[in-house]
């Protein structure tokens, strides 16, 4: 069974299909890049994939199965839950004067105990003599609320990018997206993030379990920084850092959260050839620590140097599928994307 | 790289030896409980709108909510009277569940959507208080408020310097709760958002989640802050002291103490609440000896000219230095952890770089 079992995917916007029923498989272990020319649909349908966009059909199955979180009985619990919280605090909102009158100031005298217990029953009695249609309106904004929970809740159900994260699909981004404030392994955490167990509390109060955390995450950042050759700068600004190593960096990001399956978002774009050669062999060493690749990319020397298997893009529609002898040999593709050759 | 000072040091160093040089009470000890007080109040919008990027125009509103449920909590016209501390620390946790209820249907909108409605937030709160008669008094103000005890000791309002030291320490207590929360998972993943809001989603945290507990957590640190302005007044005082222009001068210290720097947050407050309580104070003295008819003249009358201050200070520092006067600093730059010579993993760096 593959890894990663992409059917069918299109996405529309409005009118424009950038991407077209495209199905293709990833298998454990092997790089797969997808070329296209620009405008193709391959960043879209990076996004699809990742739950950055919600693809108009298709499905996307990691592991034989659907990442996205089910419905269960925790919904329809919130969901009463406010509802219901929802109509008591408009009813009390709307009588909140005559309740806590009847309730406090008839009964509190300076310096004498306060009847708690006459107080409750004052308060319910009060609230019971209230007229119907104050128990109508918080039951409509009752109502309101706990179809609006159904709704957000519903928006969580659907595969977003947290989500599949998570789930072990990590990404980097075309157009470089760091936190560009943060310290280079500050980054680095923050793509460990999903791995990390500290609660809030824990970190306030500086528990044991959170400086061996710490410890533990520092030095596994550190390690990956020097895998992508930035630790002698793990603690410069991450805006600090010349184009190539931001990308370096990006990956080592996305890296942290020991993903499964690296999607990369055109990572030679804007290199010099050196650097290519050397992203290239990063990229070999990525797969050799056992993460499955998948890459977007225009440079055909990369392409064709790493990739086992590559799929071709055309207007959003995939036009050729194959190993990298193939695709050189598939006419198709080749007037695509790698150029015909003029026939005058 | 030369070794710097840590500015929040400083601060306490330098505000815990000031009370040496005044008397007992004075003008000066004024001062600086609202500017303690408002540093509290700016390290919660600090979290909010530094940290995580959500710009928050209603900051008063969480403080006037911290101020009546203290006030609400441990005055002796209502059956509670839970006591000085316990006051304290239940007003963070409505303060924190004001935080949520108002967070849960709105952190989902961006930027300015977001501060149009904590703006409106605070316009409604300031109706609520003043409407609901029965219950906050109106426009009186709730009081006489509890004085603090600590062991049996009360301090009584007169007794300025043991107020001072009190805010100093809560404050301190307070700056180090937001430090610790800063260099965490849960700070990293605050500021990541603010960073990009995308990029970190993909790296797998929840944008909404988080951004609610950054909501929570600024408003409990602000209520908190509000609680002790009702404190030190011994009432909440009227609810028009926690409008719109309160907000403002909130946000006003954290920008001109630098977004997203705890030590800026303070010498923010020190700054703006310190013009407003010493330098306006001053000159209304110096005009008012100079000056006998002082009335006839708008002008004679400094706090007319608070606010051209305010919008001075604000422009000089976005223009001059827009990272603000105490920019927040990388973890690790500070010398506590020293950066590794340049060339150390050379073999790694020169096969990384490749050129």
């Amino acid at each position: 069974m593959s890894l990663l079992e992409v059917r069918d995917i299109t996405m529309r916007f409005g009118g424009l299909t950038a991407v077209d029923g495209v199905t293709f498989d990833l298998h454990q272990g092997e790089i797969l890049a997808v070329i296209g020319p620009n405008g193709a649909g391959t960043t879209t349908l990076f996004n699809a994939i990742t739950g950055v966009y919600q693809p108009t059909q298709g499905s996307v199955k990691f592991r034989g199965a659907e990442v996205r979180r089910s419905p269960d009985l925790k919904l329809a619990v919130r969901t009463a839950v406010v509802g219901i919280l929802g109509a008591i605090s408009t009813f009390m909102a709307l009588n909140a004067q005559e309740i806590w009158t009847a309730a406090i100031d008839a009964n509190y005298l300076l310096d004498k105990p306060f009847p708690w217990h006459k107080a409750l029953a004052d308060a319910w009695a009060t609230a019971r003599a209230a007229p119907l249609v104050w128990g109508i309106i918080p039951a409509m904004v009752g109502g309101v609320l706990g179809a609006a929970t159904v709704l957000a809740l519903w928006q969580r159900l659907r595969r977003t990018p947290d989500l599949i994260a998570r789930a072990g699909l990590a990404r980097t981004f075309q157009n470089i997206r760091l936190f560009t404030d943060l310290s280079l392994i500050e980054n680095v955490l923050v793509g460990m993030d999903s791995r990390l167990r500290c609660g809030y509390w824990t970190n306030v109060l500086r528990l044991p379990a959170f400086s061996r955390e710490r410890s533990r995450s520092t030095a596994e950042a550190m390690e990956l920084l020097a895998f992508v050759g930035l630790a002698d700068r793990a603690h410069a600004a991450a805006g600090s850092l010349p184009y190539g190593h931001r990308r370096r960096l990006e990956i080592a990001r996305a890296l942290a959260s020991n993903p499964t399956v690296l999607l990369l978002d055109e990572p030679a774009a804007g290199m010099n050839p050196s650097e290519v050669t050397s992203l290239m062999q990063l990229i070999q060493r990525v797969r050799e620590r056992g993460v499955t690749v998948i890459l977007i990319e225009h440079h055909m020397k990369l392409v064709m140097g790493i990739s086992d298997r590559i799929v071709v893009l055309q207007y959003g529609r995939k036009i050729g599928e194959g190993t990298p002898q193939e695709i050189q040999a598939d006419r198709r593709c080749i007037e695509a994307y790698l150029g015909a050759e003029d026939e005058l | 790289m030369r070794p710097r000072m840590n500015p929040i040091l400083i601060f306490f160093a330098v505000a815990a030896a000031l009370p040496m040089f005044f008397g007992a009470t004075g003008l000066f000890y004024d001062a600086f409980q609202s500017i303690f007080v408002f540093a509290l109040v700016g390290l919660g919008l600090n979290i909010i709108t530094g940290f995580t990027g959500m710009l928050n125009l209603g900051m008063a509103a969480f403080m006037a909510i911290g101020a009546y449920a203290f006030a609400i909590l441990t005055c002796d016209i209502y059956p509670f009277q839970v006591g000085f501390w316990s006051g304290l620390l239940l007003s963070g946790f409505i303060g924190a569940l004001a935080g949520f209820l108002i967070g849960a249907p709105t952190l989902g909108l961006s930027g300015d959507y977001l501060a149009i409605v904590t703006m409106g937030f605070g316009e409604i709160t300031l109706d609520v208080l003043k409407n609901l008669e029965a219950i906050t008094k109106g426009t009186q103000g709730i009081n006489p408020l509890p004085r603090p005890t600590i062991g049996g000791w009360t301090i009584e309002l007169q007794d300025e310097r043991s107020w001072y030291y009190l805010l100093l320490l809560i404050l301190g207590v307070a700056v180090l709760f937001v430090r610790r929360l800063e260099r965490s998972r849960t700070g990293r993943a605050w500021l990541s958002i603010r960073e990009d809001a995308l990029a970190s989603q993909c790296m797998g945290i929840p944008p909404k989640r988080t951004r609610m507990i950054a909501f929570a957590t600024g408003s409990a640190v602000a209520a908190v802050g509000g609680a002790l302005f009702a404190a030190l007044l011994s009432s909440t005082g009227e609810p028009n002291s926690y409008d719109f222009q309160v907000s403002i001068l909130v946000l006003c210290i954290i920008i001109v103490g630098g977004m997203g720097s705890v030590a800026g947050t303070l010498v923010g407050a020190a700054v703006m609440v310190g013009m407003n309580a010493i330098v306006l104070v001053k000159l209304a003295d110096l005009f008012g000896s100079r000056e006998q008819g002082a009335s006839s003249n708008v002008l004679a009358s400094p706090n007319n000219w608070k606010f051209l201050i305010f919008g001075l200070a604000l422009i000089l520092v976005v223009r001059v230095k827009p990272e603000g006067l105490v920019p927040p600093r990388l973890e690790g730059e500070s010398g506590a952890q020293p950066p590794a010579p340049p060339k150390s993993q050379s073999g790694a760096a020169a096969q990384g770089a490749g050129a």
